[in-house]
């Protein structure tokens, strides 16, 4: 299960206020969507995500004072994501030139961006599961068809027309909403 | 490794509720923190100028401390805007020319008010060899009170962030050295007080990525 950003904020400004219930309930939230930020971006293995999500986890926690109530949440959130991610790269390759990494990570809108993945998340939670996990799948996680209709046990055609049914069905919400 | 559940758990059960506008507390705590040995270090070591009193009457000290201070009040709101992990945009940084030309525009009236044959010795004053260095060194306390601070911060931007907090550091120190400083032409404040508070951002963008990794 997918939460949004209302949810998340209100959970996170919970916690702020000193509720443990609350700042629980955020962070067994983020454990999946930390996961899967990070396997699209890390080439690791499952401890690897594991390392990266639990340290994000504890800096959620021990920097949670830097979080602003009147600010995005998401954008703070994968904001400590990303500096998580560049300090794993800077700790496991030290091969990769990292000098420029910092500033072209840094890069100004990435708000914008994890707001737009949020949107995506809320989307495809619109759609039957089966469609939306073969756009998932195949047009977020970057599966080709063969590999996504292997991972669920289905036929390739079954993967094709989900994800064609699946786009038309969320072409059609999004233009519905203008 | 521990089991994420497990982790969840202990984190959640030692939460303590944070008070709102922590950020810019915790930055001011540092910075009252090491001002207070920087301006013990003024008065035990350097001394207050005996004058002082007279000299707060006079145009100089404002124009030293004004310069200074207003350096200092950008700085920190840089490193208020830095300690947060989402921090974007440091355009408005260049904000900081406008003291430094503003001072060079006086620095220019005042020449043209004196004869050439003395613009030498406005220019390094009594203490030019010293002053950069006294700033940087009453830099480092401050300096280290707002390394404190950063300590449950979040910067991602450890450079910049070594950098702003080493310029507030410099201009508040400057601004401290003021009480003792007798000097009171302004390209002499433009050159050798502007040299010592860069000094102290540049050890700051050195040791920022050092020091506030997290």
């Amino acid at each position: 299960m997918r939460y949004g950003e209302e949810e998340l904020r209100g959970w996170m400004i919970g916690g702020l206020d000193g509720f443990s219930a609350d700042h629980a309930a955020l962070l067994r939230a983020l454990v999946p969507l930390l996961g899967g930020f990070y396997r699209r971006h890390v080439r690791g293995n499952d401890a690897d995500i594991e390392d990266l999500v639990q340290e994000t986890l504890i800096a959620v926690h021990t920097r949670r004072a830097t979080y602003d109530r009147d600010r995005p949440f998401t954008a703070w959130l994968f904001a400590i994501a990303r500096y998580k991610m560049i300090d794993h790269f800077r700790r496991h390759r030290r091969l990769v030139p990292i000098e420029g990494l910092e500033d072209e990570l840094a890069c100004a809108g990435f708000g914008e961006a994890s707001d737009a993945r949020m949107d995506v998340a809320a989307l495809l939670g619109s759609l039957p599961p089966k469609q939306a996990a073969a756009i998932r799948a195949t047009r977020i996680e970057g599966l080709s068809v063969a590999e996504a209709a292997a991972a669920r046990g289905i036929g390739e055609s079954d993967v094709k027309v989900s994800v064609h049914r699946g786009l038309k069905a969320l072409m059609a919400r999004v233009q519905g909403d203008r | 490794m521990m089991d994420t559940e497990r982790l969840i758990e202990q984190l959640a059960s030692d939460l303590q509720p944070v008070r709102a506008h922590d950020v810019p507390r915790r930055i001011a705590a540092g910075l009252v923190g090491g001002a207070v040995v920087t301006l013990t270090v003024v008065i035990a070591w350097l001394g207050v100028r005996p004058d002082l009193g007279e000299a707060m009457r006079g145009g100089a000290f404002w124009m030293k401390s004004g310069y200074t201070l207003s350096l200092a009040l950008l700085a920190i709101t840089a490193v208020t805007r830095l300690g947060r992990p989402e921090a974007t945009g440091s355009r408005w940084l260049w904000l900081l020319v406008v003291p430094v030309l503003l001072l060079a525009a006086c620095g220019v009236a005042e020449l043209l008010r004196v004869p050439q044959t003395q613009w030498l010795a406005m220019w390094l004053g009594q203490s030019w060899r010293v002053c950069p260095w006294r700033v940087l060194t009453l830099a480092a306390p401050i300096f280290v009170g707002l390394l404190w601070s950063f300590r449950r911060l979040a910067p991602t931007q450890l450079r910049l962030a070594g950098a702003a907090a080493g310029l507030a550091s410099g201009a508040f120190a400057a601004t401290l050295y003021c009480l003792h400083c007798p000097e009171v032409s302004v390209v002499f404040v433009l050159t050798w007080y502007s040299l010592g508070i860069l000094l102290a951002a540049l050890a700051g963008a050195l040791l920022g990525p050092r020091l506030m990794r997290w």
